[in-house]
C-alpha cells in the first residue's frame, strides 16, 4: 500500500489584508485557498467599512430633541418642502416653488437668510419684490407682548417625480428636523411618502395631491388640493352643456400614474352617470412621446368629446396630436394639465381645452390679490397657475398655524416631536383665508373649499402664450368625512 | 371597431423607421467592434436638443443659463444636419475618450458595456445640467407650410411623421449604397468581417472604427432632431427609451446586420401598431413578447447570420 505524504500547508506570510484582497481582485491569481481567505477578508473589511460608516451616519431621533427656547440660536422652526423640480413632473415642481417662495417672502420676510434651498433644489425664483404690495389678507400675528418670535425657514428639496426621489426627500428633511413638510408633488409619489412621515409624526400639507384617499393615510396628512372627485365632473358637465347632442366619447388616460387612473375613473363614473359610455378608452404612459397608434384608433370610432387624464409634458404632447390628426371636437382635461407650462407644448392647439379649477385668479378677495400682485412682479405679468396657488396656501397655512400656536407661548417647553403633533392639531383646528378662497379642514385632514371653477384655456396669437379664462363658478358641499386609515 | 389596414402600416412605418435609424447606429459599432454601444440613446437625446437650440429655441429656467438661445435660428432642415453633424462629432470625442483606451489594451467587450452606459449617463447628466429637467417643444412653425395631418384614403398621419419617413427612408438607401459601393464603405465592411485580414490588407481599421462612431452617432442624432420636432423633447432621458427599442431591434433584426436593423424596426413599428385599441397599455409587451418569440425561434435574428465558433 503506497504511503502517500498529506499535502503540505502552504505558508502563508502575514500580510496586511487590503494590499493581499487587493491583488487577488486586480490579478485574479493565486491558489484557491488563498482566493479563498483573499475574498474573505475583502468581505469582512467591506463589512467592517459599512458598519462604520453606519456608526457614523447614525443620527439620534430629532423628534426627541427640546426646542431651544424662543429667540436663541436654532430656536427657528423649519418648514420643509419636497417637490419635484426633476423628471417629468418638474413643471408642476417649478410652479410649487414659486408659489411656496412666494408665500415665505411675503409671510415670513424678515428671516435672515430663512430660505435655505437644499443642494438639488436648483435656482431660486420668485424672490422679493422690490416694492412689496400693501399688506392686506395676511393673518400677520405676533408672538404675546414682548416674547421673542420664532421664525420659520422653508428649507427646499427636490423630490423628484418618482416615489423613490421623493421618499429620500422626506427622509432627509425629517432627519434634519423640520417641524413640518409640504409635498409631494404627485400623487403616486404621496401613497409612498406620506406613510413615512405618519410614522415619525411630521405633520404633511399635500399641495397638489388630489387622489382619493391622500389625507387617510394618518393623522398628520392633509392636503390643500381639492380631490379630483369633486372637481373632475364639473368640466365634464360644461362639455355637455355646449354640445348636448354628444354621445361618443373617447377616453385616454396615463395608466402608470395613480393620479390619472383614479382620476379617469371618476370622469368615467361621470360620464355613466350623463349616460355615455366611452367609445374607446386608450391607455397611454408618462413616459409616452408618440401617440399616433391609441390617437387614430380612438379617432376612428369619430368621439365628440376627447378626455384626458395624463400630466402636463405626456398631456400636452396628446392634445397637440389629437388636432394635428384632425380631431375638432371638444377636449376636457384633467388636473394634471391644470398648469401654464402645458403652453409651450400644446401651443395653438391648446386652445379651447375644458378644465375644471380649485383657482381663479378672477376670485376678488384682498389675499388673492395680494398673490396675483406678488405673481405678476416676478413673472412678467402673466396669471397664476392652480398649482402656484395651492402653494402659497400651503405654506401659508401652515405659517398660521404656526403664528397661532406662538401667540399662545405653545412651543415653550416642547420637544420637537411634541411641537410637530402640537401644529398639526392647531393646522386641523384652523380657518384660513387664501388665494383660493375661505378653506379649512375635515378632522382628517380632508380640504374643505367651497368654490371651483370651470375655465377654458385661450391662447394668444404667439401661439405659445395663453391663459385660463373662467368660464363659470360653482359652489359645492364639503365633502364626507373619510374613516382614517392609519391613525 | 377595426382601424384600417392602412393606418396601422403608416403607424407601424412612423415609429418603426425611427427604430431603424437607431439600430443602424448600433449596427455601425457593433459590426466593427462587436461591441455594444450604450451611449447611442444619450446622443439621440443631444440631436433632439442641438436640433432645438439651432432651431433657435431657448434654455428652460431650469438649465445652466436660462434664456440662453442663438440670436437667430435655422430652418428645420439645415438645424437638423448640423444637429447629426454634432451628435457625430459627440461620438466621436466618447469613442476617442471611452471606447480607444480599452481597445489598446484589448479589453473584455464587456468592460466596452460598461464604458459606453458610464459615458451615456455621464452625456445625459450634462445635457440635464445644462438644458434642465423640463420638456422642450418646438415651435408650431417648424414645418411651415405643410398641413397638420395628410388623409390617405381614409388613413390619417401627421405630415412631420411623413417628412420622418422619408428622411428615414432616404438615409437608409444612401447608408446602405454607401457601404455597398463607396471606397470607405467596403473598406469599414471588410474591417467588420476581418479586422486582421483588413489590416493586412491596408485598411486603417482604427480610422473605419472612428468613421462607424461618427456614422452612428449622427444617425442618433438625426433620430432625436426629427422625434424631437415629432413629439417635443420630454426631457433629457427622452432618448434612452428610442435607444433601448433600438437595442431591441438589433437583436430582432440580427447583431451587426444592416437589412435586418431596417427589417427589424419595421417589423417592431407594425408589432406596436398591431396592438388593439382594448389592450393599447399592453402595447410594449407584446413588442417585446415578439422579440422574445423571434430570439427563441432563430437566436441570430431574423436576419442575422448564425456564429460559427472555430476550434
Amino acid at each position: 500500500m503506497p504511503t502517500s505524504t498529506p499535502p503540505s500547508r502552504p505558508s502563508v506570510t502575514p500580510s496586511p489584508p487590503w494590499p493581499e484582497a487587493a491583488a487577488i481582485l486586480a490579478s485574479g491569481l493565486g491558489g484557491p485557498q488563498q482566493r479563498q481567505r483573499g475574498a474573505l477578508r475583502l468581505a469582512l473589511l467591506l463589512l467592517a467599512g459599512v458598519g462604520l460608516l453606519a456608526a457614523a451616519g447614525r443620527q439620534v431621533d430629532p423628534a426627541q430633541r427640546p426646542l431651544p427656547a424662543a429667540g436663541t440660536p436654532g430656536s427657528d422652526l423649519t418648514i420643509g418642502a419636497v417637490i419635484a423640480l426633476s423628471g417629468n413632473a418638474n413643471l408642476y415642481g417649478q410652479d410649487q416653488r414659486l408659489g411656496i417662495t412666494l408665500a415665505r417672502n411675503w409671510f415670513d420676510p424678515e428671516v435672515p437668510g430663512g430660505l435655505g434651498q437644499g443642494p438639488s433644489a436648483g435656482a431660486p425664483t420668485g424672490g422679493p419684490p422690490a416694492e412689496a404690495p400693501q399688506r392686506i389678507g395676511s393673518k400677520r400675528i405676533a408672538a404675546p407682548m414682548g416674547a421673542p418670535r420664532r421664525a420659520l425657514k422653508l428649507q427646499i428639496e427636490d423630490g423628484g417625480s418618482n416615489e423613490t426621489t421623493a421618499i429620500s426627500g422626506f427622509n432627509l428633511l425629517i432627519n434634519r428636523g423640520v417641524a413640518a413638510l409640504i409635498g409631494p408633488t404627485l400623487s403616486q409619489q404621496a401613497f409612498a411618502a406620506d406613510p413615512i412621515a405618519q410614522r415619525r409624526g411630521v405633520p404633511v400639507v399635500a399641495p397638489s395631491n388630489t387622489a382619493k384617499g391622500i389625507p387617510q393615510i394618518g393623522h398628520f396628512i392633509s392636503r390643500v388640493s381639492a380631490q379630483s372627485s369633486v372637481i373632475a365632473p364639473l368640466s365634464v358637465e360644461e362639455a355637455l352643456r355646449r354640445d348636448p347632442t354628444i354621445k361618443r366619447v373617447a377616453v385616454f388616460f396615463a395608466q402608470d400614474d395613480a393620479y390619472s387612473t383614479a382620476e379617469t375613473a371618476i370622469f368615467q363614473k361621470a360620464l355613466a352617470a350623463r349616460g355615455l359610455n366611452p367609445v374607446s378608452v386608450q391607455r397611454t404612459q408618462l413616459a409616452d412621446n408618440d401617440f399616433q397608434n391609441p390617437i387614430t384608433a380612438a379617432l376612428q370610432q369619430k368621439p365628440q368629446l376627447v378626455v384626458i387624464s395624463a400630466q402636463a409634458v405626456d398631456g400636452g404632447n396628446l392634445i397637440r396630436q389629437l388636432r394635428e390628426l384632425g380631431y375638432r371636437g371638444l377636449i376636457v382635461v384633467g388636473n394634471g394639465l391644470n398648469t401654464p407650462n402645458i403652453y409651450p407644448i400644446c401651443q395653438r392647439w391648446c386652445d379651447g381645452i375644458l378644465i375644471a379649477q380649485a383657482y381663479s385668479p378672477e376670485l376678488a378677495t384682498p389675499i388673492n390679490r395680494t398673490f396675483l400682485d406678488l405673481y405678476r412682479r416676478t413673472n412678467a405679468h402673466q396669471t397664476p397657475s392652480q398649482i402656484t396657488a395651492q402653494a402659497w396656501t400651503a405654506y401659508q397655512v401652515l405659517h398660521e398655524a404656526a403664528q397661532r400656536l406662538q401667540q399662545r407661548g405653545g412651543f415653550n417647553g416642547l420637544r420637537l416631536g411634541q411641537a410637530r403633533s402640537a401644529l398639526m392639531d392647531e393646522l386641523l383646528a384652523g380657518h384660513y383665508d387664501t388665494p383660493l378662497g375661505p378653506i379649512h379642514f375635515q378632522s382628517d385632514g380632508e380640504l374643505v373649499q367651497g368654490r371651483f371653477y370651470v375655465a377654458e384655456v385661450r391662447m394668444g396669437p404667439d401661439g405659445r402664450s395663453g391663459r385660463f379664462t373662467l368660464v363659470h363658478e360653482t359652489s359645492l358641499p364639503p365633502p364626507a368625512t373619510v374613516p382614517p386609515i392609519g391613525r | 371597431m377595426t382601424v384600417s389596414l392602412l393606418q396601422i402600416l403608416l403607424n407601424g412605418a412612423a415609429s418603426g423607421g425611427v427604430y431603424a435609424l437607431v439600430a443602424l447606429g448600433y449596427t455601425l459599432v457593433f459590426s466593427v467592434l462587436g461591441v455594444i454601444n450604450f451611449a447611442q440613446g444619450a446622443l439621440f437625446s443631444l440631436g433632439g436638443y442641438l436640433t432645438f437650440l439651432l432651431m433657435g429655441g431657448r434654455i428652460g429656467v431650469n438649465g445652466a443659463l436660462p434664456g440662453w438661445g442663438l440670436p437667430a435660428g435655422l430652418a428645420f432642415v439645415p438645424a437638423l444636419l448640423l444637429a447629426a453633424a454634432g451628435a457625430g462629432l459627440a461620438s466621436l470625442l466618447l469613442e476617442r475618450l471611452a471606447f480607444a483606451p480599452l481597445r489598446r489594451r484589448g479589453a473584455e467587450p464587456l468592460l466596452f458595456l460598461i464604458t459606453s452606459l458610464g459615458a451615456g449617463l455621464a452625456l445625459v447628466n450634462l445635457l440635464q445640467i445644462l438644458m434642465g429637467a423640463e420638456g422642450y417643444a418646438f415651435p408650431a412653425t417648424a414645418l411651415a407650410g405643410l398641413p397638420d395631418s395628410i388623409n390617405l384614403w381614409g388613413a390619417r398621419i401627421r405630415s412631420i411623421q411623413v417628412v420622418l419617413l422619408a428622411i428615414c427612408a432616404v438615409v437608409v438607401v444612401a447608408l446602405t449604397l454607401w457601404l455597398e459601393r463607396s471606397r470607405q464603405g467596403k473598406a469599414l465592411r471588410a474591417v467588420a468581417e476581418d479586422p486582421t485580414t483588413a489590416r493586412l490588407l491596408g485598411i486603417d481599421s482604427d480610422a473605419m472604427v472612428r468613421l462607424a462612431f461618427l456614422l452612428s452617432g449622427a444617425l442618433a442624432g438625426l433620430g432625436g432632431g426629427l422625434v424631437g420636432v415629432s413629439v417635443s423633447l420630454a426631457g433629457p432621458y427622452f432618448g434612452i427609451g428610442y435607444g433601448l427599442k433600438g437595442l431591441a431591434v438589433l437583436v430582432l433584426g440580427g447583431l451587426g446586420s444592416v437589412p435586418g436593423a431596417i427589417a427589424g424596426g419595421l417589423l417592431m413599428g407594425l408589432a406596436e401598431a398591431l396592438v388593439p385599441a382594448e389592450a393599447s397599455g399592453w402595447r410594449d409587451a407584446l413588442a417585446f413578447a415578439i422579440l422574445f418569440a423571434v430570439l427563441v425561434l432563430r437566436p441570430s435574428g431574423l436576419l442575422g447570420r448564425p456564429l460559427r465558433e472555430k476550434v
